[in-house]
């Protein structure tokens, strides 16, 4: 960034800078941390853990949630929810609750979606008979239509409906008898589910504990639910719903059976391979579609190989010398083709490795038509970090690229203006990050020389402050994994993902004791999920 | 018998009826002679400022000439059918932190330009901090709804022309947002504009059935269905409310606003269908979106078949509902966000640069912006005009309006990079106001020197009767009354 002047700065940034000139670096502490928490507390005991328990409200479905939800429920697979209902936020979750606003737009794109839903899926006459198990007598069946209210009640609330629940639904019968017509009832039906805040919400109630004024057991129900959002993304299947009505979701074993149930879906595959793209930045690419989709699966595959087929260490993801590509994908890299139009690649011999080289993270963070090294520092900083960076000061000129000096163009030199004075405090924590992947261009292909200027040669080094040097996506994962803050960031941003908000001070002995866990496991990726959901943390919640 | 319970006889669904009742307007509180003739009020935006960096040219929209029959530069020249209709008010500032000693000043910002006009701007209050991109208090929109538009089908209006930020690599974070309420509980809540045509045409025209029996008895049925519907998904949430913890109780009761909102819109009588006030002929699905570019033009990275979606129909439709929404009026008040701030939309269809918005105010220079701006300008003239065509009462409805046309900034100090001749200013802004609504005497060009623009504000806010200051800025542009 070209800086126009550095005479003002603002508190946060005049602080930093300060810290710097003691010795103190640029704030780039670990989120979360430097609450005064003692990460040597134990965790161990149910009554210290339950008294630590995190704070949790009320989560909307996301657009994503939304359709898996609505597609499961009746029975299709639609995608109107992402087009109609209010962007999440991304940071880089598109779940966080706290984010999570009501407008007008909401609520009224709600009863659009809902009516359109109600009348594709009776529209359907197998889907019809999926719904209603009974055969109604004629519009005013109240029985028959009491029946579908119960289990489709059940689908969408996610527990079953008290009975004046049911009667007030039950009421609705009134219009199937003006319209003459039983399935008017049903539509209704559906559209009021479909509109009510316990189906657009997921309302946690629990049962509070003695002596512990404002925490509260979650109830069979809303683990299930917990569980079936956080593995699969939508909402519990009958499997699920079932063991919580014979109770059966309250013993961390029994919760840890029902994820490994879970885990053993293609449908968790899909879920992680989602983690993993919102956090590193992939999720949407740059791209033309084939393009995109090749590159999401060179990382999908790798995912699903270490993660779910072998089970190996997750750090295996930074380390792996083979990746999945097509013909076209490989290609594009300038690596021979797999046999049979896709599979398994060597990339031993190649500035290859981890899924640091692949074309879906290269692609992430670029800036004015090239890769940043500032932005690929500042991603790897807080995403894989879980660092925070300070913004730049308000005089510096973010609008530009880092313009050509008097004597060079090329972009090391181009940046040098970030590596004295004031900039530097930060920029050195940062740029020397991305110039070690600066071998990758913008769409993950290698290179040794800027695009166009054949004078400026790509060294492709790197610095990792905590660790030191390395060249290329594969050492720079090799020096990530030694800094030790990886499995911490992975544990903290796997939490994110399942509760839905990030972490707050009292959750830190949570963290430390999943991530003592997860280091045990021998990093095991699977084994993190299960701790997770087996843990006072995820079965308790306190009210906000 | 009164007209109203004649309407409820027929399940409130909108039919067209005999002569008489046309001379009743669609409020049935006013009469063809004029009096008693509801008052409309809107704000429009633009995500531009006046004049390009470096560029000592600091605009071609401010007339040369000052009163009436003002003369056109680039930027202006869509006003050219309309020029009798509009008043420009030159001169305007938003003032900042650094020439009041470092202290955000009443009605101002901090120095930072993109991320703090906005506030000032729409709320008339001065951002509380750095950095802190919220608006600050409510909407005009919202405070004249609550005065003229609390029996209307929709309290506000909010439409938005641009689809979609444009630039991959960030996001709005409030670029997008011009309209801010106070909910139920009294906490300030930003409204989100609708984007989608197709959307604004369906809440608009729901109850527009025509004439054909078995249509209108359809139509009678399905709102009954959508009234039980909501009234039991209400009954629901507050019978959950007591449930929840305290912010999840708050929580809920945002969302159970906008349903008895949702409610009342229903509810609301539809209007008359007259000659002025009919269904719009149907838009069919809204453009598709234009995609998202890697840069803000000039370089690699910009491809000029991305970031747009037609928001040359787009606009054209939003006008059409607007001018349609007020002629049966189903609103009194409302915004149009053209563009949004810091606007990334490609302007390659519409100018043929190979820029976005933003970019044409920092790369080229000020002649190309005015193209630009006047862009924004045309969609302005054509909304007034249409007005001006569209009988209402004894007149049009231009003559019972207030519109104003705000835009980002001005040119000239910008005190963040410390350099005159900046795009980033608010020094120098300029505001059209348009309509002869409360006395309002348009067709001039008036220097109003060191005036806020939500000066302009106010005196629209006057005209159509709320004679109320919008946050801290006080008073009016009087020449527009004379």
């Amino acid at each position: 960034m070209r800086v126009r002047s550095l005479v003002r700065l603002p508190a946060a940034w005049t602080a930093a800078i300060a810290l710097a000139a003691t010795g103190a670096a640029c704030t780039m502490g670990r989120i979360g941390n430097g609450d005064g928490s003692d990460p040597n507390k134990p965790g161990g005991t149910t009554e210290a853990a339950v008294d630590g328990v995190g704070k949790m409200g009320m989560r909307r479905l996301t657009r994503k949630e939304y359709d898996a939800t609505i597609s499961d429920l009746l029975f299709e697979n639609t995608s109107n929810g992402f087009t109609a209902l209010p962007e999440d936020v991304r940071d880089p979750f598109d779940n966080d609750f706290t984010t999570q606003n009501v407008s007008g737009a909401l609520v009224d794109a709600v009863e659009t979606l809902a009516t359109n839903a109600a009348l594709r899926a009776l529209g359907k006459t197998d889907v019809r008979s999926k719904l209603v198990t009974c055969t109604p007598t004629g519009p005013g069946d109240a029985e028959c239509l009491k029946t579908f209210i119960r289990s489709f009640g059940k689908r969408a609330f996610r527990r079953p409906l008290a009975d004046d629940d049911v009667e007030r639904y039950a009421a609705l019968s009134a219009l199937a008898v003006e319209g003459k017509d039983f399935w008017v009832g049903v539509e209704c039906v559906i559209r009021a589910m479909l509109q009510d805040p316990r189906f657009l919400y997921r309302v946690e109630l629990g049962s509070p504990i003695d002596g512990r004024p404002g925490v509260f057991k979650l109830d069979d129900f809303e683990i299930g639910t917990r569980l079936s959002y956080f593995f699969w993304g939508t909402t519990p299947d009958d499997a699920l719903l079932d063991a919580a009505e014979r109770g059966e979701l309250h013993t961390a074993e029994q919760i840890r059976a029902q994820a490994s149930r879970l885990l053993e879906s293609p449908r968790a595959r899909e879920r992680i391979h989602r983690f993993h793209a919102l956090w590193l930045g992939y999720e949407q690419l740059p791209h033309d579609p084939a393009l995109t989709l090749a590159m999401k699966k060179e990382s999908s595959a790798l995912i699903d190989r270490v993660v779910f087929d072998k089970k190996l260490s997750w750090f295996e993801l930074f380390k792996s010398t083979e990746t999945y590509l097509d013909t076209a994908l490989a290609t594009h890299y300038g690596l021979p083709a797999p046999s049979g139009g896709a599979g398994w690649v060597n990339l031993t011999g190649t500035p290859r490795k981890g899924l640091l080289s692949h074309g879906s993270f290269l692609s992430v963070a670029g800036k004015f038509g090239d890769t940043s090294p500032t932005q690929r520092g500042i991603v790897i900083r807080t995403r894989l970090l879980c660092q925070d960076v300070p913004p730049p000061p308000p005089d510096a000129n973010v609008d530009e690229p880092p313009a050509a000096t008097a004597t060079s163009k090329c972009k090391y030199d181009r940046y040098a203006m970030h590596r004295t004075g004031g900039c530097a405090t930060c920029h050195t924590r940062l740029d020397p990050v991305g110039f070690g992947l600066e071998q990758f261009d913008q769409a993950g292909k290698f290179r040794t020389e800027e695009s166009g200027l054949p004078e400026c040669k790509i060294a492709g080094e790197g610095n990792l402050t905590e660790t030191g040097n390395f060249k290329g996506p594969g050492e720079l994962g090799d020096r990530l994994i030694e800094s030790g803050l990886l499995e911490h960031c992975l544990v903290t941003q796997v939490y994110r993902f399942a509760m839905g908000h990030r972490e707050r001070p009292e959750d830190a002995p949570y963290l430390d004791s999943l991530g003592k866990g997860f280091k045990s496991s021998g990093f095991r990726f699977d084994t993190l999920l299960l701790d997770l959901v087996s843990t006072e943390w995820f079965l308790y919640r306190r009210e906000e | 018998m009164h007209r109203r319970s004649f309407l409820r006889g027929l399940g409130g669904i909108a039919v067209a009826l005999p002569t008489l009742e046309i001379m009743l307007n669609n409020h049935g509180d006013a009469y063809a002679d004029g009096t008693g003739i509801p008052k409309r009020f809107l704000v429009v935006f633009g995500g531009h400022s006046l004049g390009a960096d470096g560029d000592p040219l600091h605009n071609l929209y401010v007339p040369d000439k000052v009163g009436p029959d003002y003369d056109l530069k680039t930027a202006l020249a869509p006003l050219a059918a309309v020029k009798s209709d509009v008043s420009v008010v030159s001169g305007l500032k938003i003032p900042w932190a650094a020439e009041n000693g470092g202290t955000i000043p009443a009605g101002g910002r901090s120095d930072d330009f993109h991320i703090q006009s906005l506030n000032p701007l729409f709320t008339g209050m001065r951002s509380v901090a750095e950095k802190n991109r919220k608006l600050n208090g409510p909407t005009a929109d919202h405070v004249v709804a609550a005065v003229n538009a609390t029996d209307t089908k929709f309290k506000t209006l909010n439409y938005q022309v641009q689809a979609g930020w444009y630039l991959a690599v960030s996001a709005p974070y409030g670029r997008d947002i011009m309209s801010c309420k106070l909910d139920s509980t009294g906490k300030l809540v930003e409204v989100p504009a609708t984007i989608s045509p197709r959307a604004a045409f369906d809440g608009l025209f729901t109850g527009f059935t025509g004439t054909d029996p078995l249509a209108v008895e359809k139509a009678a049925f399905e709102l009954k269905k959508r009234k039980t519907i909501l009234d039991l998904v209400r009954g629901n949430s507050e019978r959950l409310m007591p449930k929840l913890g305290k912010v999840d109780q708050a929580r809920l009761q945002r969302h159970l606003d906008e349903i008895r909102d949702l409610e009342r819109r229903i509810a609301s009588i539809p209007p008359t269908v007259t000659d002025v006030c009919k269904k719009l002929p149907d838009p069919g699905a809204d453009p598709p979106l234009g995609g998202n570019n890697e840069s803000t033009g000039g370089a690699s990275g910009f491809d000029v078949s991305k970031g747009y979606s037609n928001e040359e129909a787009r606009a054209k439709l939003m006008c059409d509902l607007v001018a349609m929404a007020f002629a049966c009026d189903m609103a009194r008040s409302g915004t149009l966000m053209l563009t949004m701030a810091q606007s990334h939309m490609n302007m390659h269809p519409l100018i043929a640069v190979p820029y976005d918005m933003h970019e044409v105010g920092h790369a080229m220079k000020t002649p190309d912006m005015s193209r630009g701006i006047a862009w924004h300008v045309k969609q302005f003239a054509y909304l007034v005009q249409k007005l001006g065509a569209t009988p209402d009462g004894a007149g049009k409805l231009l003559d019972s309006s207030a519109l104003v046309y705000l835009n980002e900034g001005g040119h000239g100090y910008d005190p963040e990079g410390k350099k005159d001749n900046s795009a980033h200013s608010t020094d120098r802004m300029a505001a059209l106001i348009a309509g002869r609504a409360g006395g309002l005497k348009p067709g001039k060009h008036i220097v109003a020197a060191g005036k806020h623009p939500v000066n302009v504000v106010n005196s629209a806010m006057k005209a159509v009767g709320v004679d109320k200051n919008l946050g801290e800025v006080v008073g009016v542009i009087p020449d527009l009354f004379t």
